[in-house]
């Protein structure tokens, strides 16, 4: 059986601008490197013949080599091939990996990053199954997880071994400016009267008016935590959560909401109103110039006559790593024979 | 202490100005320096405009910056008269710096220009003296220090992000990661692709904007400056970019593929996208943008030819305005 999985690193810093505004911790490209590498000891082990894998740079890329290379005997690894061409570090990099990691029909692809990382790739990945891994403390959609237990639960899912419920299906929401569709978001989309993209961090409470968001955990930091601490909405169940936001000193606040917005930032939020977003259903905005920001990163600027509308619909497959591991637990997959 | 990124309208039509007055003034030179009547080495700015612009759009004339040899772009953003620029750099008794400096000295105390400068890494130590002035005389003057991803190896750059961060000087540290020192690609002349991670080890933040865009830059700048000004410490903000002539005018640019600069002119001239975006968004008529790009282009002409009509400084000055008594 020859098994092979993609894999996308970003390399991207994520030296944003929150580092001076709040107080976000993210992976460097080094450690980024060496969770790919504890990764692979999982894949290995789990019988996974070959990774694929994204070019990265930024340093990620060559520490990942130097820790295979030093790396003593400690059990098989797959082999690693580093797709064949030179990043431009952008975005557009993580759409052509996955591209042509789904054309050479990889199993599987694990994903490090945040949201942003991980909305490119589900713009892109079809029904391929991801394995979400998060590189910082700041994000809602990928977890924090050590990279060997993800890599042995994705090794065990590739080689046909996830058991019952290995896979669950994400919710996304699809965003249309002016009746067409052109892109998505995993967790929140909100819009903001700032005008630019500018340094593409949202983290000034007042500009943001309305916010979609597809689940919302009441432990969640960021935009979502708004909803989560209203009207938490499960990742897995069928809604999602419509908020219209207001300044709290307003007569039309009708709730007061102390929120995480960002890491090291605790702020308070006015509510006008909110409603539960059924399947299929779409949010219309409020029309005005501005501009809309996807999973926390500004992304489209408005001129005042655009319409923008927010879907909630099907997304990708992602592998739920304690399921896999449980039933691994109780199928023996892990064990060898004794004696 | 944060700040409201909204740029005003006011902003916006000097940001737009100041670009396109360094692009006009730069693209310029390089049609002029053929004539051979400019002395001296000069290091052109196109392409590098948004980084000029989006940070001293936050600056008064109160506030300093310390420049490079690539000085021009900072020395019209921070306001300097532009006639008075290029007969400097035409070395003419009208200039700047009376026609002794050339392009890579042109400073003017009246506006907060430290100088541009021929040292590389020169700048960041005269800075963090601006903020330590700023923080005996209590005047809420801010510093910034412009420097490339080649200064950005020297001791003198590393000494002042240390002296910055334990005195926790009003000072800002910007820089300019063209991706080469000289003719030396990034990946050769440093171990790490984002300059700003060498603020991590000593403890001031460090942040990573894209250079090409004017809102990026400004907007991260209004927050790193007005961090400085509230007494909150220095920052390190780098902007990648690309500049579109050679390291200096007459470079063969040999060690990279032209390509690069024909791509970063079609999609990430800051100029085009700013436009395009303000107008866009309703903010400015592209008719006001189209009168002061013509407006600018007539500044840029009569500088020229004022100065080819302006006297060299007399031999009798030569060591006047040089040298300074204690």
């Amino acid at each position: 059986m020859n098994v092979v999985v993609g894999v996308v690193a970003n390399a991207a810093s994520g030296r944003d601008i929150r580092r001076l505004t709040t107080g976000a911790s993210v992976f460097d490209n080094t450690e980024k490197g060496s969770m790919v590498a504890r990764l692979m000891a999982g894949l290995g082990a789990a019988g996974v013949a070959r990774v694929l894998m994204m070019p990265a740079g930024g340093g990620l890329a060559g520490t990942l080599l130097r820790r295979l290379e030093t790396r003593r005997d400690e059990g098989p690894l797959p082999e690693l091939e580093l797709l064949d061409w030179r990043p431009t570090e952008t975005p557009r990099d993580t759409l052509r990996a996955v591209a042509e990691l789904r054309e050479r029909g990889v199993a599987a692809i694990a994903v490090l990053g945040g949201d942003g990382t991980h909305r490119i790739v589900a713009r892109g990945c079809g029904d391929t199954p991801l394995l979400a891994l998060s590189t910082g403390t700041n994000n809602a959609f990928p977890e924090l997880r050590e990279a060997t237990v993800a890599g042995l639960a994705l090794g065990l899912v590739a080689t046909g071994r996830g058991g019952p419920g290995a896979m669950r299906r994400e919710k996304v929401l699809e965003v249309s400016l002016n009746g067409t569709v052109c892109d998505l978001a995993l967790v929140d989309a909100a819009a903001s009267s700032q005008r630019f993209i500018g340094a593409r961090a949202l983290w000034h409470a007042g500009d943001i008016s309305e916010l979609v968001v597809a689940f919302a955990s009441p432990s969640a930091v960021g935009l979502s935590s708004i909803a989560g601490l209203l009207d938490p909405v499960g990742r897995h169940g069928p809604d999602g959560l419509h908020v219209r936001l207001c300044d709290p000193a307003s007569p039309s606040a009708t709730v007061r909401l102390a929120v995480p917005l960002a890491p090291g930032l605790v702020t308070e939020v006015g509510v006008e109103w909110y409603r539960r977003l059924r399947p299929g259903e779409i949010a219309q905005l409020a029309p005005g110039a501005g501009v809309i920001a996807l999973d926390g990163e500004r992304e489209l600027e408005l001129a005042p006559h655009d319409q923008v509308s927010i879907r909630l619909a099907a997304g990708p497959l992602t592998i739920d790593v304690d399921r896999v591991m449980l039933h691994a637990a109780q199928s023996g997959s892990l064990r060898s024979t004794v004696g | 202490m944060t700040v409201t990124a909204e740029l005003t309208q006011e902003q916006l039509l000097r940001g737009y100005r100041t670009m396109r007055t360094i692009r006009e003034f730069e693209e310029r030179l390089h049609i002029e320096i053929a004539n051979a009547q400019i002395p001296g080495f000069v290091h052109l700015y196109a392409g590098e405009e948004a980084v000029a612009a989006g940070v001293c759009a936050s600056l008064a004339d109160t506030d300093w910056v310390s420049s490079t040899h690539r000085g021009h772009g900072h020395a019209i953003a921070k306001g300097c008269d532009v006639k008075g620029m290029m007969a400097e750099i035409y070395g003419r008794a009208t200039g700047l710096c009376k026609g002794k400096g050339g392009s890579m000295h042109i400073a003017d105390f009246r506006v907060g220009m430290l100088g541009a400068n021929g040292i590389v890494g020169g700048g960041p130590p005269l800075v963090c003296g601006v903020g330590l002035a700023s923080k005996v005389r209590g005047d809420g003057t801010v510093g910034v220090a412009f420097l490339g991803d080649g200064a950005s190896n020297q001791g003198t750059f590393l000494e002042s992000l240390n002296l910055s961060a334990i005195w926790k000087l009003p000072v800002v540290f910007v820089v300019e990661n063209n991706g080469y020192g000289e003719a030396t690609g990034q990946a050769y002349h440093q171990s790490v692709a984002d300059t700003a991670k060498r603020a991590d080890g000593f403890g001031l933040p460090g942040i990573t904007v894209d250079g090409n865009d004017f809102f990026a830059v400004a907007e991260a700048a209004a927050e790193a400056i007005a961090r400085a000004r509230d007494g909150h410490g220095p920052t390190l903000l780098e902007c990648k970019t690309t500049r579109f002539f050679g390291h200096f005018e007459g470079d063969t640019q040999t060690y990279r593929d032209l390509s690069e600069v024909t791509e970063a002119r079609a999609s990430r001239d800051c100029l085009v996208s700013f436009r395009a975006r303000v107008t866009r968004a309703g903010l400015i008529d592209a008719g006001v943008l189209d009168a002061m790009d013509a407006e600018i282009r007539q500044l840029i002409d009569e500088s020229v030819v004022e100065a080819l009509a302006a006297p060299f400084p007399d031999a009798s000055q030569l060591t006047t305005d040089v040298y300074i008594k204690y």
